[in-house]
């Protein structure tokens, strides 16, 4: 791994490393567990697009290990984890069929994914499918939050171009 | 693919979703809580029989949560959770989704009345 490329994912990973911990200081005001604005999902999405799924790959779990010991908790891990890998396989399904005016669909994929990622989580650390009822909301808000960070991602991405 | 396509999809997944979320709920609305924690039922309640409010303590390995179960509705009063999100659900049956401590695996969920 040549040193460009170390120091371009490790400052990636500090950027969404800060968007993950500020993020987590803002409270939410949905009382939804697993309502939230994900704004690490620009870098995410953004790595996949640019720089390869495989440095993306290593971008998000750096993030994850990391944002975990920053939140204190350890189910974070487990959540961000299941979470953020599949919206990472997701955008890198997405990332072949899609087109730089199309990254916002990466976004609202890659947000929707997290979210039932998360979701599978839960089912299974509660070991109950009751949580599943949780499926819908946590759907449109996927949608709605990965419709935004998607569109960040994709001007992020033109300005970059132009 | 054409971005049409695309909205199209996400527009049907949309409503499905409103759909679900929105749509009436038929019947009574069973009145028997079930506290589960770490995926074990820790108690059931039938909120029709509960006469005093009553404190439910729930001390797991990672937290815990102080449940008030009152005549007809059940809450988490208290959580030493950072994100409060099972105190912020509000009561149960009134909130109509589960309520999840996730820090805590804990899970407050209206069941049928049958056992």
């Amino acid at each position: 791994m040549s040193t460009r490329r170390l120091t371009r994912d490790a400052l990636l990973t500090a950027v969404a490393l800060i968007l993950f911990t500020v993020e987590a200081q803002v409270p939410v005001p949905v009382p939804i567990p697993g309502v939230k604005l994900g704004l690490a999902n620009v870098v995410n999405v953004w790595a996949v697009c640019t720089i390869g799924p495989w440095d993306a790959l290593c971008i998000l779990l750096c993030r994850v290990i990391l944002g975990a010991f920053f939140a204190g908790h350890l189910m974070v891990l487990f959540y961000s984890l299941s979470g953020g890998l599949l919206s990472w396989c997701v955008l890198v399904l997405l990332r072949r069929v899609t087109t730089r005016r199309q990254v916002w669909i990466c976004g609202v994929c890659a947000a929707v994914a997290h979210n039932a990622g998360q979701l599978a989580a839960a089912v299974f650390v509660t070991r109950s499918a009751a949580v599943l009822a949780y499926a819908p909301l946590l759907t449109l808000s996927g949608m709605v939050t990965g419709l935004f960070t998607g569109l960040c991602t994709q001007y992020l991405l033109a300005r970059r171009l132009s | 693919m054409k971005t049409r396509v695309w909205v199209l999809i996400f527009a049907a997944v949309l409503g499905i979703c409103l759909f679900f979320v929105l749509r009436p709920r038929g019947g009574a609305p069973s009145m028997v809580a079930a506290i589960y924690v770490d995926g074990e039922l820790a108690r059931r309640v039938d909120l029709n029989q509960v006469q005093e409010p009553e404190r439910y303590v729930v001390d797991g390995p990672d937290g815990s949560n102080t449940i008030l179960i009152e005549p007809g509705r059940i809450c988490v009063e208290e959580a030493d959770c950072p994100d409060q999100i099972c105190v912020l659900e509000g009561w149960l049956p009134d909130f109509g989704f589960p309520i999840a401590c996730l820090p805590h695996n804990l899970l407050i969920v209206m069941e049928e009345d049958a056992p």
